[in-house]
């Protein structure tokens, strides 16, 4: 990084795990903010894109950079080759997989009619990746930047409380799992404090009970 | 599914020489600006700008090929799978690249704020009908602007080069009035506009 501008290999940033694919965290790397940008490298068979659907509003744009790949985009399935683009609208069901070994996929989303605020599930699946090789620290500093950037955001304490149950830490787990339910004290929340299997380790303790109230 | 390559994009040569390759437009995004160029008659393919205007950070991606950068003083060569992301908009930017088959991706908007397509895309999309004299084709593409961009000066100031050319000086006249009403810079560009050519001696014409 320099003055004002950074140059990045999209093959030398550290990938993240997440639901089976691997992330090539670009918008947490760089600090980007008008929209989420991520990537996605796979080799031949590998999955590029977990399978999964974009919440109301949020447009996705897909483009191979490298390699070949097959999307699934409702019932609809079709290969792409590097320089093709595929757009996907909201709600609506998407998956790839890689036809070619050191396959990258660079996506870009954002929601219709709103400014862009990150989520940071970019940002906890880096974490989560250095926590699962053991390297807490380098994990606990991302979610400690993401508390300090979006402190009353329910979901960045949330996750830090997954990180630290996970980590085999319940004081702090359950610190950061009190002030995820004070921000958020309804029924979306409630959900995945019932049902996270993130949460395992911490459900035969006392304090969980309290939690749920 | 909504699929395209990047060579099945409309291209758009600009002036300068590059070729534009309006995905956004493509595939009517609206949630963020994106954009592909690629080279033309010139080895362009970053215009050489700022973002000041609009206070946008910019990500260039190189989809193929080579390509050199200039970011303020600095020069970086990068090939496919590289970026550069130019986060101070008032950094001066530009790209050339350096074989025929390059190709740049820009992924940009303004933080903190809903993205709001910019005028400028309005004014590359009527740009070749504009130069080929097809001025209802300009015109089209032109009113689709400001019925989205209501009141924009550059859109106004565009639509009033192109009725002048057309021969339709009144409405000409009262478009570019309008122009520098919104933003006072279009009264000096309009005095050496040779698309104003026809008007300029009006008494209706900004001075």
């Amino acid at each position: 990084m320099s003055g004002g501008y950074t140059i990045l290999s999209l093959d030398e940033v550290e990938t993240a795990s997440h639901r089976g694919s691997n992330l090539i965290p670009v918008r947490h790397t760089l600090g980007f903010r008008p929209a989420g940008v991520n990537a996605w490298r796979a080799d031949a068979g590998g999955q590029l894109i977990p399978p999964h659907e974009e919440d109301s509003g949020n447009e996705e744009l897909y483009v191979v950079v490298r390699g070949r790949a097959t999307f699934t985009v409702g019932k609809e399935t079709a290969e792409a080759s590097a320089g093709t683009f595929v757009f996907v609208p909201p709600e609506v069901f998407r998956t790839a997989v890689a036809e070619e070994d050191g396959t990258i996929v660079f996506a870009v989303g954002g929601t219709v009619g709103e400014a862009f605020n990150a989520g940071g599930w970019d940002s906890f699946a880096l974490a989560d990746t250095y926590r699962q090789a053991g390297r807490l620290d380098d994990g606990r500093a991302i979610m400690r930047q993401l508390i300090a950037e979006r402190p009353d955001y329910w979901a960045t304490s949330y996750n830090a409380g997954c990180f630290e149950a996970l980590a085999g830490n319940p004081d702090a787990a359950f610190e950061h799992l009190r002030r995820a339910k004070e921000l958020a004290p309804d029924e979306e929340s409630a959900q995945y404090f019932r049902e996270d299997s993130d949460l395992d380790p911490l459900r035969d303790d006392p304090r969980f009970q309290e939690l749920l109230g | 599914m909504n699929l395209t390559h990047l060579d099945e994009l409309e291209a758009i040569e600009l002036q300068d020489g590059f070729v534009w390759r309006p995905v956004r437009r493509h595939f009517g995004i609206r949630a963020f600006g994106v954009n592909a160029y690629t080279p033309g008659a010139s080895r362009q393919v970053v215009e050489e700008h700022t973002e000041q205007q609009l206070g946008h950070e910019e990500i260039y991606l190189v989809l193929r090929g080579r390509v050199r950068f200039t970011i303020g003083d600095d020069e970086h060569e990068l090939g496919a799978g590289q970026l550069v992301f130019v986060r101070d908009p008032s950094l001066r930017r530009a790209a050339v690249a350096l074989g025929d088959d390059a190709a740049v991706l820009a992924v940009g908007g303004k933080p903190g704020e809903a993205h709001e397509v910019s005028a400028w895309e309005y004014t590359f999309a009527a740009a070749p009908h504009l130069r080929a004299g097809r001025y209802d084709e300009a015109r089209e593409v032109l009113c689709e602007g400001l019925e989205a961009k209501p009141g924009s000066a550059p859109l106004l100031y565009d639509l009033a080069c192109v009725e002048a050319l057309a021969g339709k000086s009144d409405t000409a006249l009262e478009l570019l009035n309008q122009s520098v009403g919104a933003d006072e810079r279009f009264r000096e560009y309009a005095q050496t506009d040779e698309d104003f050519a026809s008007i300029r001696d009006d008494p209706r014409f900004p001075r």
